[in-house]
């Protein structure tokens, strides 16, 4: 276990050129599969199962400008947020906890791993009888799925930082409290933002079903209300904005990790 | 009074469902001021958990470890200890890192500043301060960690096979370093190193160990003018009685427990 590095290894400048035709051949099946879909729709001629291509691409256009796909958008978004602000909360001070003491991880890990076998579908009937329907059953959802993946990750960072930090940081003359900021918190950092990753990606899809029976509005509300007007193009635009809109959370957030945790990267810049 | 003194320590790791295994049985030697002692011993014969007993990151199962007569209990900034494999902060640039040495002294924060300096000179990190660990050579992670440890002014420094994951052709440069370090600093340390030559080139004494519960074997003072010339016929003499020694100091366990 000498040296074991926790480095991750961008791809240097050689390997950009294979990248990028890796990304060229991604976009190309996504073309393949949009002219196939072009001609079966064609050839099928049902729209109520696979609406025409062009018309869907239309609706999916006119979402992004269209108001009210938008403030329903921008609701959902903020339930995501709101919900995986609460995880990130409890999460990370259990996950923290749970990690340091073998006290705190012998009391609490059977009553999490317990709960965190529950489906998170399962947990819409009693959500609507502690919150009634609205923002309350689906901002409980969206915690519920992402503080298991937060308290995970967090864990799993705590537990594998090198106790050598820790010990070279009390031969310094650390206290517990500057442990905790100096070693543990940014050492737990990159798989925390790693849970963190997952933690809004299931949020952001248990969201969706929240909303198909829990509320009146958001995105989730939108696809029901497309499907029970028999609208399966708009239906066809919203899944795959919300596939895209899944994309760019995730790109985010990786960006915040590659910002947070350079220091991980040799290539990285030193920043502050 | 000795700097360091090791006062009949005893350690003994048990595990259940199995026998205690005896690691050090009431090994006793002291460490005078501003000596560089080297522990010298096979793989496995108990150097790194002595160390981190001197380290105060665990306890004696008996027995005693004294820092200028008082008893050693817990880690602290009077000792300076610097990892195998360094230990340095990946998440803290270099300066950060050797600050973070002195973060808890009561040195003014212009004090810190120069000594800062000073230190990245000595070390020969100029120019480096603003990387982050994993983008340094092995050699330059070795001397940051050195750095560090001897910011916050400990009574002793306490080296546990600092140059062991180094191959070879490196290893002889970083002694030359590892010594001009010590030397500046003047300050008393205690190195772990199963390297024979890196013992005579570094050491004012060397304490062989033996397998069989850490037994001092020899204690061999290393009677040289420094720098020294690793190709002088007296240097060695010194790797051949040691290279002697530690081969006997491995043949106790096959002696006794077989
Ligand atoms: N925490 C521990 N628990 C049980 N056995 C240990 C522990 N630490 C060290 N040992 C045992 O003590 C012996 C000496 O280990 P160590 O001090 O690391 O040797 P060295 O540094 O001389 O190679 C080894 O047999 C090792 O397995
Ligand atoms: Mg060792």
């Amino acid at each position: 276990m000498e040296n074991h590095e926790r480095s991750i290894r961008l791809p240097d400048n050689g390997n950009k050129v294979k990248a990028m035709q890796q990304k060229l051949l991604g976009v190309a099946v996504i073309a393949i599969i949009f002219v196939a879909w072009f001609i079966a729709a064609r050839i099928i001629s049902k729209p109520l199962v696979l609406p025409d291509f062009v018309e869907t691409m239309q609706q999916f256009f006119k979402g992004w400008v269209d108001s009210r796909t938008m403030s329903n958008l921008g609701i959902t978004l903020k339930r995501v947020l709101t919900g995986s602000a609460y995880a990130v909360l409890v999460g990370t001070v259990i996950g923290l906890l749970m990690g340091y003491s073998t006290k705190v991880m012998m009391a609490v890990s059977p009553i999490v791993n317990s709960i965190r076998q529950i489906p998170i579908m399962a947990w819409v009937p009693l959500s609507i009888i502690w919150f009634g329907l609205g923002e309350g059953p689906t901002v409980f959802l969206i915690f519920m799925s992402a503080v298991f993946p937060l308290i995970i990750n967090t864990v799993s960072g705590v537990t594998g930082i090198d106790p050598n930090y820790i010990n070279a940081a009390r031969s310094m003359g650390a206290g517990t409290v500057a442990i905790y900021r100096d070693v543990i918190i940014p050492g737990t950092l990159p798989s925390f933002l790693t849970g963190l990753r997952l933690a809004v990606g299931s949020g952001w899809m248990s969201v969706i079903c929240a909303e198909f029976i829990a509320t009146s509005k958001g995105f989730g509300f939108l696809m029901i209300e497309a499907q029970e007007r028999m609208q399966t193009s708009k239906l066809y635009a919203l899944m795959i904005m919300s596939a895209i809109v899944g994309f760019v959370i995730d790109q985010l957030i990786r960006l915040l990790e590659k910002r947070l945790t350079s220091w991980r990267f040799k290539n990285g810049k030193a920043v502050g | 009074m000795a700097r360091l003194s090791v006062d009949g320590v005893t350690k003994v790791f048990e595990e259940k469902g199995k026998e205690p295994h005896v690691v050090l049985e009431n090994l006793r030697f002291d460490i005078e001021e501003g000596q560089f002692i080297s522990l010298l011993g096979p793989s496995g014969c108990g150097k790194t958990t002595l160390l981190t007993m001197m380290g105060g990151f665990q306890a004696p199962t008996s027995g005693k470890i004294l820092l200028d007569g008082v008893p050693v209990e817990g880690p602290s900034s009077e000792r300076g200890y610097v990892f195998q494999n360094y230990a340095l902060f990946p998440w803290m640039t270099v300066e950060k890192n050797v600050a973070y040495g002195m973060k808890f002294s009561s040195m003014s924060a212009k004090e810190k500043q120069e000594k800062l300096k000073r230190l990245i000179e000595i070390a020969h990190l100029q120019g480096h301060e603003k990387k982050y660990p994993i983008q340094l050579s092995g050699g330059m992670q070795q001397r940051a960690a050195v750095a560090r440890a001897l910011a916050g002014q400990p009574k002793v420094l306490l080296l546990d096979e600092p140059l062991g994951a180094v191959d070879f052709q490196m290893r002889e440069l970083m002694q030359n370093e590892l010594e001009h370090m010590v030397r500046e600093a003047k300050i008393t340390v205690v190195m772990v190193t199963h390297d024979v030559s890196e013992s005579v080139f570094l050491s004012d004494r060397v304490i062989v160990l033996s397998s069989n519960k850490g037994r001092v074997v020899a204690d061999v003072p290393i009677d040289l003018p420094r720098p020294r010339d690793r190709s002088s016929e007296e240097f060695d003499k010194y790797v051949f009685k040691l290279t002697n020694l530690v081969r006997r100091a491995f043949q106790e366990r096959t002696d006794t427990t077989f």
